[in-house]
C-alpha cells in the first residue's frame, strides 16, 4: 500500500497532506488537520453532519476519497468566523436557539451557505429542500429553518459600519 | 482493505488502469461505492475514479440531449432544455446529495432518473477497450454491459412539451427513495394517444416497461376512463419487493393509481 500526497486548498490556504489509499476528506479534515468542527455521524451520506463546500458547493466529506478531488478548495465550519465575529449564518443559529445538542449544526450550517450562495433570498421551502440530506435528531427543524431564513434576510442588508 | 486509488484523466489511461487493475471497483460521485468501504470488509482494493475523465458534460444538438455518465445529477438542473426533469431532479436524494450522485451512478442503482431514461427512449454510449458502441439504455438495464465496458454518455430526444409525466410515491417528501416511481411520455394527436412509452420504477428489481399499459393506451382516445383501464394492466408487468419503505403487497396495491396520478395529475388520482 503506497500513500500519497494530495493537494487540497482548505479554509484559503493550500495544503499537503500524506494520505494513505482511499482516504476520505472527513478523515483529512478530523484525523490529518484536527479541524473536527465536520462532525461524523454515519459515514454513509445519510444524515448529512459532514457537510462541507469542495469547490463551493455542498458535499458530503465521509464519501469523498480525497484522491478525486486534488487541487479543489475544501471549505469548512472553521473557515466561517472572520476576526472572531460569527458569520451570520452562526449569529442566526445562536440568536434563533437553532442548536439544540449542536451536532448537525455545522454540516446544517454549510448547507446553507451552499443554498445561500446560489440563492441569496430563498424562500421558505427551498431551505427545507436545501437542508433535506442533514439530520437533526434533536428535531429542531423549525428553528433551524428560521435561523437560516433569518441569516439570509440579515446578509441581504448593507454591512454595519464596524464590519 | 483499499491498495490504491487511481484517477485517470483520459479513456486511454482508464484502460491501462483497469488493465492493471481488472478488478478494480469504478467510482465517481461515491454515493454507492465509498458508504461499502466506510463499512469495512469490502474485499474491494482498487478504486478507479470516473470524476476527471471529462464525461461529465451535458450537450445538446437538434433537440438531442447528450449527458455524460460522470455528470452530477445537479447538473442536469442547470439547462433550460431539461426543465423538464425538474420534478425528477427534485426528487432524487437532497440538494447535497445531488451535488455528488451521477447520471451514471444512478442508471445503475436502477434509479428515478434511469426509470425516465427508459421512458425517455435513451441511448446508451458503451466504450471498451478498442471501440465503442451505442444501445438501447432499457437494454443496458435488462442485460448490464460486458466486461471491461464502460457506458460514457446517455443520450435522448427532448421531448415535445408537455408529453412527459413523472409522478414518484415516498415516504417523505424529500430525500426518499422510492415505493413506486412512474414516468411516460404520452404524445397526443388529437386528443389520441399515439405511441406512448411507460416506464415503471420501484416496483421490481429493475425498471421495467408497462407494455400492457402502453397497448391499452395507443390509438384511444386519452380520457380518465381510458387512463385507469389500461393502468390496471400494469400488474402484470412488476414484481414488487418489501422493504423498510413498503410491502410487495402495498406497491402492487398502488401502482396503478400513481400510472393515474402521473398521466392524469394528482387530482384524478384519488379514487
Amino acid at each position: 500500500m503506497k500513500g500519497s500526497v494530495v493537494s487540497i486548498t482548505l479554509n484559503g490556504v493550500e495544503r499537503e497532506t500524506l494520505v494513505a489509499p482511499g482516504t476520505t476528506l472527513l478523515n483529512l479534515l478530523r484525523e490529518h488537520q484536527s479541524l473536527t468542527g465536520t462532525r461524523r455521524g454515519c459515514d454513509q451520506g445519510s444524515c448529512g453532519s459532514c457537510t462541507v463546500l469542495v469547490d463551493g458547493k455542498a458535499k458530503l466529506a465521509c464519501l469523498i476519497p480525497v484522491e478525486t478531488i486534488a487541487g479543489s478548495r475544501v471549505e469548512t465550519v472553521e473557515n466561517l468566523a472572520l476576526n472572531n465575529e460569527l458569520h451570520p449564518l452562526q449569529q442566526a443559529f445562536v440568536e434563533g436557539f437553532a442548536t439544540q445538542c449542536g451536532f448537525c449544526t455545522s454540516g446544517m450550517i454549510m448547507a446553507a451557505k451552499g443554498l445561500l450562495s446560489v440563492n441569496p433570498r430563498p424562500s421558505r421551502a427551498d431551505v427545507i429542500r436545501a437542508i433535506s440530506g442533514n439530520v437533526c435528531r434533536c428535531t429542531g427543524y423549525e428553528s433551524i429553518v428560521d435561523a437560516i431564513l433569518a441569516a439570509a434576510a440579515g446578509m441581504g442588508k448593507p454591512l454595519k459600519k464596524s464590519a | 482493505m483499499l491498495q490504491a486509488v487511481v484517477t485517470p484523466t483520459s479513456l486511454g489511461d482508464l484502460r491501462k488502469a483497469l488493465k492493471l487493475a481488472p478488478k478494480a471497483t469504478l467510482v465517481a460521485g461515491g454515493t454507492l461505492v465509498m458508504p461499502i468501504i466506510n463499512e469495512g470488509a469490502h474485499g474491494i482494493s482498487t478504486l478507479v475514479s470516473l470524476s476527471k475523465l471529462g464525461i461529465d458534460a451535458v450537450s445538446f444538438k437538434k433537440g438531442i440531449a447528450t449527458i455524460g455518465a460522470a455528470a452530477p445529477i445537479a447538473e442536469l438542473a442547470r439547462h433550460s432544455e431539461l426543465k423538464f426533469l425538474s420534478a425528477v431532479i427534485d426528487s432524487i436524494g437532497s440538494p447535497t446529495l445531488r451535488n455528488m450522485a451521477t447520471v451514471g451512478g444512478n442508471l445503475f442503482a436502477y434509479g428515478d432518473l434511469a426509470v425516465c431514461l427508459v421512458a425517455l427512449d435513451a441511448t446508451a454510449i458503451v466504450v471498451n477497450a478498442k471501440s465503442k458502441r451505442s444501445a438501447p439504455v432499457e437494454e443496458i438495464i435488462k442485460k448490464g454491459v460486458k466486461a471491461g465496458e464502460l457506458v460514457t454518455h446517455v443520450s435522448f430526444a427532448i421531448p415535445k412539451p408537455g408529453t412527459f409525466k413523472y409522478a414518484k410515491a415516498s415516504r417523505r417528501a424529500l430525500n426518499s427513495a422510492s415505493i413506486v416511481t412512474v414516468a411516460a411520455i404520452i404524445p397526443l394527436v388529437k386528443g389520441m394517444v399515439a405511441d406512448c412509452r411507460i416506464a415503471l420504477g420501484g416496483v421490481a428489481a429493475k425498471p421495467v416497461r408497462a407494455k400492457s399499459v402502453e397497448k391499452l393506451l395507443n390509438a384511444k382516445l386519452f380520457d380518465e376512463k381510458t387512463v385507469r383501464a389500461a393502468a390496471a394492466a400494469a400488474a402484470k408487468e412488476i414484481a414488487p419487493f418489501t422493504d423498510a419503505y413498503a410491502s410487495a403487497w402495498y406497491r402492487a396495491r398502488v401502482t396503478p393509481v400513481h400510472i393515474c396520478r402521473a398521466l392524469l395529475g394528482d387530482a384524478a388520482g384519488k379514487s
